[in-house]
């Protein structure tokens, strides 16, 4: 039962047995045989053509072709590769992540973000706080820290790797930014699938919600991404407004402080991540906000959430809507 | 780019390289200053645009150093000043070097032959050649340095090996020219140096004479290029490449030729081309004014010259074009909406800005449509469209009556027939009931094979046909000497001539048939013919020419053919009895009810086009481009850029999709290292070369695996309705240079590869080194697959080709 511990009494035990055979015969009959899986040293069996290619995960061994690693052998057109599951990140170009600042070096910050290795993200590849186009100084190197500190939590887009295998990030828009007043959760990266859209607003809940393809899951209070130049100009003209009337430091309080709604909002999104990352189950934005109206149809508490039979009710839900849309299918 | 404050960018426009610069602008993260030189306001107007930033243009339209225009007509002995510096065109000069011109005859012969240089290169036997006395003349009037720019690479050694007997440099500068060469060339290993072209080069360079075209050798182009700035080359022969891109001007500029190959056909030099190599004559500072001096080896009109010599810069257009590669870029990184960069193209922008335009087009044709007023338009209308009816069926019946099937038998020499006349000022339909039809005579007739092979199994229904027919014509000259022909009625004036035309041009076949002599070819016969013709009509003046039956003579029975004919019948009662045909303005008026229907035809496309240009400019051809990352498996069907994709997303100087299908169908994998950097470099390669030699049977086979997956590709895009020719597709891998590349990966010594091709020597290094650059491409490639094999395999091709004088340093660095 994936590693986790729930006190079920009986019933719930049957129910969530059921609904997760149901799960498993599902997922058996639609996929084929094809992705066998594989341990490491099993031999993937390549009907001896010519001109394999072998892909990650692979090795040659007495012209044979051997997995290194556990997981599921994909193939395309040619090439041979196994796909790991529940294994570390792995990053690829293009990929929105959360990280977690380490360390601040010179002109870059370390972060982790639950590859083999920390990530770096260059002072030169992202953006000064004041927008403004220029070249690094030593003082902006200096401000480091104004920007990002240690274990400040950020996003970031994956740029490239380096040639000695390590990777750079980037953060060119206002939208990669430090991420604070909310919820960080790391789940296992192969519960994000990789999509179009990785940044959610959920504009019904006045919430952030951010997928990291490494698995960390930001889900915090909305904050409206704004143009440089257009920020710039607001501040200016809120400051004229402000120097008149003197009201400064109530506008910073309304800044600093989360209504208790959202709060709540944030928890309770936060725990549908949880259970869903529990259970195994895909951690989509639609799925996300399923639980969450289901948890409020149920009129459950949103510590109640990580309750036993909301987890079962969860899994019969989802077994019955892929079974539902296999026939469809 | 994050550090650069100001990006300064001149003469954005020019060939592919560049368009890659205007993309880089358009997806520049943030808005900085930038300043572009430019020849287009437009772009200025564009970055203004996405950018969101004011534009401040500064205009110049003045020149340090004006110019001087002359022409030199071939042939001829002297310069003729057609324009002077204060830019007046001067008619008379004009005109009399067009007279100075060899005499038309023998122009005429030239063109026949179709070798436009030949006096130029030849000259008359016993003389020099005319490039020869030029640049002996400009020498003279100490006029030089020069540059002569003619347009083809060939063309420009030829011109320079005339110069042969010219020596333009005293002694000392010899020895300069000597050192300063040896020196550049001393980078080069033993061997390189006894290449051809660099040993012949010396000679001519010693003589102040210089070649500088694309073909050359990189270092040689160099040292070119610093000895025509030390002013040690007097005289240099050079390509349009050389007024691109390099800031070298000279005293004095001669286009050896105002004709230039466009890849079809040869055209006149266009005024923006013209300005661009004018414009390096002069030096700022050192020459009071710049010679330019076009060579004319025919006669050219003067509103022509004058486009030439005095017009503006080109206009400019986009060529944008998406590519896969930026497709699947955008696709991958969150922000990247490949819709956002096409709204921000420039050509969407000129799409934009055109609609303006479009609209008031619309509306002043409204206007006019809404200024024709007719009386009982309804009626008038009633019987245009009757009219329209008719002609329609009357060309069924026609159409049913000639196809070749039952009139093949009729059309014997001899029988007279009438033909409908064309008007060629006015096109206008006659609003007749009858046809403007005039009588010709049979002489002959013949299948018209069309282009495509398989017309043999055609059954000869099926085929078209045209017929020589003899009868009146007008024949016109037009200026440029061709000669259109118009048939005329038979008692107009004209010359009797013999024009072939299509079947359905002929309106009906008559039952008479005349006797023709054999020998149509003095005039008289045909006159006699023609008067013979005329003779037959006054015979039958009373009851008309009988023609031949359609039903009893033609054995025509189709239920079709029947049933127009009744209902054309029907229409001619019609006809009869419609009020209006007897108004005596009938005609005019149904003219002016014509002209309004086509305007309103005009409207509604014009009106059509702005719809479709508000819509997105290159919106089908993204869908259509996204369905085939979709089919070959590179994005997923929401958008995700799957691992082909990213294969092809590091794929960018060459074709992304069949270098990506090539290597995951494991065609790489197998082959040795060699073998792999010669069937590469089909992908880099894109002259034509005539004759070359095959390459060897492995090299073959490889070729034909590429071109078996170009093929699967073109196709899947083709399904996929992108606009694409499969076979130009296909053809478009060339095979030339395997050979050559080959052997270079083997080891080779350049010039050993030099004779196994007819290539020139800068074209290959050229292929070679965008060869390596796609190879750096493949290293990420195999990596972000995780396949080191192959990774070590590009690897090694890399080290195996960058060597020697293929990758040796530039002077300039």
């Amino acid at each position: 039962m994936r590693g986790v511990q729930l006190s079920l009494n009986k019933t719930q035990k049957l129910r969530l047995e059921t609904a997760l055979e149901k799960l498993e015969s599902l997922s058996s009959s639609t996929s084929n045989n094809s992705n066998a899986s594989v341990t490491v040293a099993d031999t993937i069996p390549i009907n001896y053509e010519d001109g394999v290619l072998k892909g990650h995960g692979t090795s040659e061994m007495d012209g044979r072709v051997v997995a290194t690693i556990c997981g599921l052998v994909e193939r395309v057109n040619k090439l041979v590769y196994v796909r790991a599951l529940r294994a570390r990140y792995k990053p690829e170009i293009g990929d929105i992540i959360v990280g977690r600042v380490m360390e601040v070096a010179p002109k870059r910050w370390r972060l982790e973000i639950n590859f083999s290795q920390d990530a770096v993200l260059m002072l030169s590849s992202m953006n000064l706080p004041d927008g403004i186009q220029r070249r690094r100084t030593a003082v902006d190197e200096l401000s480091m820290r104004s920007i990002f500190e240690e274990n400040d939590i950020v996003c970031a887009e994956v740029r490239g790797f380096q040639h000695d295998g390590s990777l750079y990030l980037q953060a060119r828009s206002q939208k990669y930014r430090k991420l604070d007043r909310g919820q960080l959760l790391r789940i296992s990266p192969y519960l994000v699938k990789r999509r179009k859209q990785h940044f959610h607003h959920l504009d019904q809940y006045g919430v952030d919600l951010i997928l990291g393809c490494n698995g960390f899951i930001w889900v915090g209070e909305h904050v409206e991404a704004k143009d440089d130049m257009v920020l710039d100009q607001m501040i200016k003209s809120e400051q004229e407004n402000a120097s008149l009337s003197g009201s400064v430091s109530s506008r910073e309080q309304e800044q600093s402080h989360t209504s208790i709604e959202i709060r709540q909002h944030i928890c309770r999104i936060a725990n549908a991540v949880r259970v869903l990352s529990t259970l195994g189950f895909m951690v989509t934005v639609e799925l996300i906000t399923e639980l969450v109206d289901l948890s409020i149809s149920h009129n459950l508490d949103i510590h109640e959430m990580l309750g036993a039979e909301f987890y079962v009710v969860v899994a019969e839900k989802e077994a019955e809507r892929r079974s539902l849309a296999t026939k469809k299918r | 780019m994050r550090c650069i404050t100001c990006v300064t960018e001149k003469e954005v426009l020019y060939g592919k390289r560049v368009l890659l610069w205007l993309q880089r602008i358009l997806v520049l993260y943030f808005s900085l200053p930038l300043s572009l030189m430019l020849r287009s306001l437009q772009i200025g107007l564009q970055s203004m645009q996405v950018h969101q930033q004011p534009c401040h243009i500064v205009y110049t339209d003045y020149r340090p150093t004006p110019l001087q225009h002359y022409f030199f007509p071939s042939g001829g002995n002297g310069l003729y000043l057609v324009v002077d510096e204060k830019g007046k065109f001067r008619e008379n000069s004009f005109q009399k070097a067009l007279n100075a011109l060899v005499p038309p005859g023998e122009g005429d012969k030239k063109r026949e032959n179709g070798k436009w240089q030949k006096g130029l290169f030849v000259g008359k036997a016993g003389e020099d050649s005319d490039i020869f006395k030029m640049v002996k003349m400009i020498i003279q009037r100490q006029y030089d340095p020069v540059i002569c720019f003619s347009f083809s690479k060939r063309e420009c050694e030829f011109l320079a090996m005339q110069m042969a007997k010219m020596d333009l440099n005293n002694e000392d500068e010899k020895v300069n020219i000597e050192t300063i060469f040896w020196s550049a060339m001393d980078m080069l290993s033993e061997d390189d140096k006894k290449l051809p072209q660099v040993s012949n080069m010396l000679p001519l360079l010693k003589r102040g004479i210089g070649v500088h075209h694309s073909g050359l050798l990189p270092i040689l182009k160099e040292v070119i290029e610093i000895l025509f700035q030390e002013g040690l080359i007097k005289c240099l022969f050079a390509t349009e490449t050389f007024s691109i891109g390099l800031n070298m001007p000279a005293k004095t500029v001669v286009f050896t030729n105002v004709r230039k190959f466009d890849g079809d056909k040869f055209r006149w030099i266009s005024s923006g081309e013209y300005i661009q190599m004018s414009g390096r004559a002069g030096r700022r500072g050192i020459d009071e004014r710049g010679i330019c001096i076009l060579m004319v080896d025919e006669k050219l009109e003067p509103s022509t010259a004058k486009l030439m010599v005095k017009g503006s810069a080109d206009s400019l257009n986009s060529a944008f074009h998406l590519s896969y590669n930026m497709l699947l870029n955008q696709i991958r990184s969150e922000d990247g909406d490949p819709v956002n960069l096409l709204r921000n193209s420039f050509y969407q922008f000129q799409v934009d800005r055109a609609i303006p335009d479009l609209v008031k087009q619309a509306k002043s044709l409204e206007e006019e449509r809404d200024s024709i007023i007719l009386e009982e338009e309804d009626s008038l209308e009633n019987y245009y469209s009757l009219l329209q009816q008719f002609k329609s069926l009357k060309k069924d019946v026609r159409d049913i009556v000639l196809s070749p099937k039952y009139c093949l038998p009729f059309l014997q020499p001899g029988r007279l027939v009438s033909i409908q006349l064309i008007k060629v000022d006015d096109n206008l339909p006659s609003f007749s009931v009858k046809d403007d039809v005039t009588l010709g005579v049979i002489i002959n007739f013949e299948r018209i094979k069309g282009l495509s092979e398989d017309d043999t199994n055609k059954k000869p229904e099926d085929a078209s046909y045209t017929v020589d027919i003899l009868t009146r014509c007008a024949v016109h000259k037009d200026e440029a000497g061709k000669r259109t022909i118009s048939i005329v009625p038979l008692k107009d004036p004209g010359e009797p001539a013999v024009v072939s035309l299509p079947i359905s041009q002929i309106d009906s076949l008559s039952s008479v048939r005349l006797v023709i002599p054999k020998d149509l070819l003095p005039v008289e016969a045909r006159e006699n013919t023609l008067k013979k013709v005329s003779e037959v009509l006054s015979r039958f003046a009373k009851d008309g020419l009988p023609q031949l039956d359609p039903e009893d003579d033609m054995k025509v029975q189709s239920s079709s053919y029947r049933k127009a004919v009744r209902r054309i019948e029907a229409l001619e009662n019609l006809f009869e009895k419609h009020e209006i045909a007897k108004s005596p303005l009938i005609e005019q008026k149904l003219k002016l009810l014509h002209t309004k229907k086509q305007l309103t035809a005009k409207i509604k496309s014009i009106k059509r086009t702005m719809r479709s240009s508000t819509a997105l400019a290159f919106k089908d051809e993204l869908k259509a481009r996204k369905r085939v990352l979709r089919r070959l498996g590179y994005v997923t069907s929401d958008d995700v850029v799957e691992l082909k994709g990213k294969v092809a997303c590091e794929i960018s100087s060459a074709d992304e999709l069949t270098l990506t299908e090539l290597m995951f169908n494991g065609v790489l994998k197998d082959i040795k290292v060699e073998e792999m950097v010669s069937l590469l470099s089909c992908f880099v390669w894109q002259e034509k070369l005539q004759d070359a030699q095959k390459p060897r049977d492995e090299l073959e086979l490889l070729f034909t695996q590429l071109q078996d997956t170009a093929r699967r590709v073109a196709k899947v895009q083709l399904e996929c309705k992108v606009q694409i020719d499969v076979e130009n597709f296909v053809s478009s891998f060339r095979p030339d240079i395997m050979e050559a590349v080959f052997a270079w990966a083997k080891g080779s010594k350049f010039y050993e590869i030099m004779e196994i091709t007819q290539v020139f020597e800068g074209s290959l290094i050229r292929a070679i080194r965008r060869l390596e650059e796609v190879l750096q491409q493949l290293i990420q490639a195999a990596k972000s697959i995780g396949e080191t094999e192959l990774e070590a395999k590009f690897e090694d091709a890399v080290i195996k080709i960058k060597r020697d004088i293929v990758f040796a340093a530039s002077l300039y660095l």
